[in-house]
C-alpha cells in the first residue's frame, strides 16, 4: 500500500528531471515568437515539430530513419560480432592472445575517422565504406571489454566447476560465458553509443539517403528546421540504443544485485 | 559407534557400490617452485573414516586437500583409493571449500544441480531433495546472493551430495561462519556422513570442531604428519563435556608443544606483564635483546597458564619477522 503522499512523492520524482528541458523549450519557443531568436540560427520547436511531421506524412522521414538505423546495425553486427568473436578467442587461449593482442592494440590506438581519406580511396563512397566505419569504430569496444570480462571470471569458480566435471563447452557455457558477461554488455552498451557518432560523420561524406543525407541536404536549402530535426533523430535513436542495452542487462544480469536493483 | 559406521560403509560398498572410499597416501611431496610444502607424507584412511586435520596456517594441511581432491599436481609419491589411481575414481571425490563458491547468475537448484547429467525433470527431482535434506527446499529459485553465509555453505553441501561422493574433502568450510550457525553446520555434516557413511576429510584450525566431528585427529606439521589419535567420543559429542574438553586440551596442548620444540629463531626471558584479553592476549617479556611483546591466544593461556617473573622461551617463525621503528 502507498499512501497518497507517498505516491505524490513518487510522481513529483517522475516529473523533476523533466523540468529543465520543458522549461529551455518554453523560453525558446518564446524567444523565436517574440523574434529575439533569428529563424535562420534556430527554428522555433514548433516548426521542428511541423517539418518532422510533413516528412513523415509523406514518408520520407521514415525512409531515412530505416537506412541510417539498418546502416547502423548491419556495421554493428559486423563490428561488434567480430570483436566478440576475437575477445573470446584471446581472453580464452593464450596462444591466441600472444598472436593477435599486441597487433591489435595497436590498431586499437588509430582514430577511426582518421581513416576516413583511407577508407575513401579503398571503397570509394559507397555503401562498404559506412559499414567499414561503423566496423572498425565498434569492434574494439566489444573486443577489450569481452576480453577483460573473460579474464576477470573468478578464478576459484573455474576451479570449482572443474573439480565438479564440468570441462569444455559446458565449462564456458555454465562459469566462463556468464562471469563475462556484465563486462561484455558494457562493450555493447559503449559501441551503441560510439555507432551512431561513426555514422553521422560517415553519412555526411555522401549518401542518397539516410538522416545524415537529409540534414546536409537540408543545409544546402537554409532548412534549419529539418536540420534540427535531423539532430534530434539521431539523439533518439542514440537514446533509444541505450535503452535498448539497459533491458538486456537487466533481463541477462538479474541476478546481479547491482542491476536488479536498478 | 566408529565400527559400527564403518561395518556400515563396507556393507553399502559391497551392495550398492556406494560407501565410502579407501585413501592411501604414501610418499607425497609437494613444492611450489623452490618452496617445499609436503615432505614424503604417509596415510591411510579406512573406507568411511571421519578424518580431521588441525595444524597452524601454512603447515600443508589444505596442500594435501588440494592433491586429494586432484586440484593440483603431485610433486612425488602416490595416492590411491580403492587401490587404483586417484583420477581413475576422482568423479566420486567432491570437495567443499571455504568460500561456498556459488555461482552468482544460477538460482540455487541449478548450483545444486551443475554437472549432474539426466533429465531436466531428473536433475531438478534430485537436485530438490539434495536440498531438503540441507533443509533448504523452500529457497530452491532464489539466487545466491540473497542467502546467508551458513545458507550458502549449506547450499554447496547439497551440490557436493548430489553426486553421491565416496569421498567428501572439506577444506575450512565453516570458518567463516558465526558460532552458532557453525555449530548447527556440524551436526548437519555429522548426519549426512553417518547416512551416506562416505570417507571424509575435514582441513580446520579450530580443534573443537576437529573433535566433535572426527573418528582420529591428524595434526600436520612442517609437511609431515606428527600426531595421530583417534577420537573415542561418543555421538552427537558435546561441546562442553568433560572428555570432549580434556581431548582438545591435549591436542591444542600438543600443537603447541611441536610449535616451541622446532630449534629456531628463540628468545629466552621473564614474563613481566600479562594483559589478557577475550580473544587474544599480549604477554610482555623481559629478553636480553629488549622488551619483547608476544600475542596468545588467551584459550592457550587458560591451558598452559603464565605466571608474573617466569622463565620463558619466545618462538618466532622467520617468515613472520616484521621490522619496524619506534618511537
Amino acid at each position: 500500500m502507498t499512501s497518497p503522499i507517498e505516491a505524490l512523492r513518487n510522481g513529483a520524482r517522475g516529473i523533476l528531471p523533466w523540468l529543465v528541458p520543458v522549461a529551455i523549450l518554453v523560453v525558446w519557443e518564446l524567444s523565436a515568437l517574440f523574434g529575439w531568436l533569428s529563424t535562420r540560427i534556430l527554428p522555433e520547436p514548433l516548426a521542428v515539430l511541423k517539418a518532422g511531421w510533413t516528412l513523415a506524412l509523406s514518408g520520407e522521414l521514415w525512409t531515412h530513419i530505416r537506412v541510417s538505423a539498418g546502416r547502423a546495425l548491419a556495421g554493428f553486427a559486423i563490428g561488434g560480432g567480430l570483436g566478440l568473436l576475437l575477445g573470446l578467442l584471446t581472453g580464452s587461449f593464450r596462444k591466441v592472445e600472444i598472436a593477435l593482442d599486441t597487433t591489435l592494440q595497436m590498431i586499437r590506438n588509430i582514430p577511426p575517422l582518421a581513416l576516413i581519406p583511407l577508407v575513401i580511396l579503398w571503397f570509394g563512397i559507397d555503401e562498404v565504406a559506412k559499414l567499414f566505419l561503423i566496423s572498425f569504430g565498434v569492434f574494439f569496444a566489444v573486443y577489450i571489454n569481452t576480453f577483460h570480462g573473460i579474464r576477470s571470471v573468478d578464478p576459484a569458480l573455474i576451479e570449482m566447476g572443474r573439480s565438479y566435471g564440468l570441462s569444455g563447452w559446458p565449462l564456458y557455457r555454465e562459469v566462463i560465458l556468464p562471469g563475462a558477461l556484465a563486462s561484455i554488455l558494457v562493450g555493447v552498451r559503449y559501441a551503441l553509443g560510439f555507432m551512431w557518432v561513426i555514422l553521422i560523420v560517415a553519412e555526411t561524406i555522401s549518401a542518397q539517403a539516410g538522416i545524415g543525407y537529409m540534414t546536409m541536404n537540408a543545409r544546402e536549402f537554409l532548412q534549419t528546421d529539418v536540420v534540427l530535426l535531423g539532430i534530434l533523430l539521431y539523439a533518439l535513436l542514440g537514446k533509444l540504443a541505450d535503452v535498448a542495452a539497459r533491458l538486456l542487462e537487466r533481463r541477462w544480469l538479474r541476478w546481479n544485485v547491482a542491476y536488479s536493483a536498478a | 559407534m566408529q565400527i559400527d559406521n564403518r561395518e556400515l560403509a563396507q556393507v553399502e560398498a559391497v551392495e550398492g557400490g556406494s560407501g565410502g572410499l579407501d585413501v592411501e597416501v604414501s610418499g607425497l611431496v609437494k613444492h611450489f617452485g623452490d618452496r617445499q610444502v609436503l615432505y614424503g607424507l604417509d596415510l591411510s584412511i579406512p573406507a568411511g573414516e571421519f578424518v580431521a586435520i588441525v595444524g597452524r596456517s601454512g603447515c600443508g594441511k589444505s596442500t594435501l586437500l588440494r592433491q586429494l581432491a586432484g586440484l593440483d599436481t603431485l610433486s612425488g609419491g602416490a595416492i590411491s583409493l580403492d587401490g587404483k589411481a586417484r583420477d581413475e575414481l576422482g568423479d566420486q571425490v567432491r570437495i567443499m571449500y571455504q568460500e561456498a563458491r556459488l555461482l552468482p547468475w544460477r538460482t540455487v537448484i541449478q548450483n545444486v544441480a551443475l554437472g549432474l547429467p539426466g533429465s531436466r525433470a531428473q536433475v531438478r527431482a534430485r537436485a530438490e531433495q539434495a536440498l531438503a535434506q540441507v533443509g533448504l527446499a523452500d529457497r530452491a529459485d532464489e539466487w545466491p546472493s540473497r542467502l546467508s553465509g551458513g545458507q550458502r555453505q549449506r547450499v554447496a553441501l547439497a551440490r557436493a551430495l548430489i553426486h553421491r561422493p565416496r569421498l567428501l574433502l572439506l577444506d575450512e568450510p565453516l570458518g567463516a561462519l558465526d558460532a552458532l550457525t557453525r555449530i548447527e553446520m556440524q551436526r548437519l555434516i555429522e548426519e549426512i556422513w553417518r547416512q551416506h557413511a562416505f570417507t571424509a576429510v575435514l582441513v580446520t584450525h579450530d580443534v573443537a570442531e576437529a573433535v566433535a566431528l572426527a573418528d582420529r585427529i591428524l595434526l600436520i606439521e612442517e609437511g609431515r604428519i606428527t600426531f595421530d589419535e583417534p577420537v573415542d567420543l561418543p555421538r552427537p559429542r558435546e561441546h562442553g563435556e568433560a572428555h570432549f574438553a580434556a581431548l582438545e586440551g591435549r591436542v591444542l596442548k600438543r600443537l603447541m608443544t611441536v610449535e616451541a620444540l622446532t630449534p629456531r629463531n628463540q628468545l629466552r626471558g621473564r614474563v613481566t606483564e600479562i594483559l589478557i584479553d577475550k580473544v587474544l592476549s599480549e604477554v610482555r617479556l623481559l629478553t636480553p635483546a629488549g622488551l619483547v611483546s608476544a600475542a596468545v591466544p588467551t584459550s592457550a593461556l587458560r591451558e598452559l597458564p603464565l605466571e608474573l617473573g617466569a622463565e620463558v622461551l619466545a618462538v618466532f617463525k622467520s617468515t613472520e619477522v616484521v621490522l619496524a621503528t619506534t618511537d
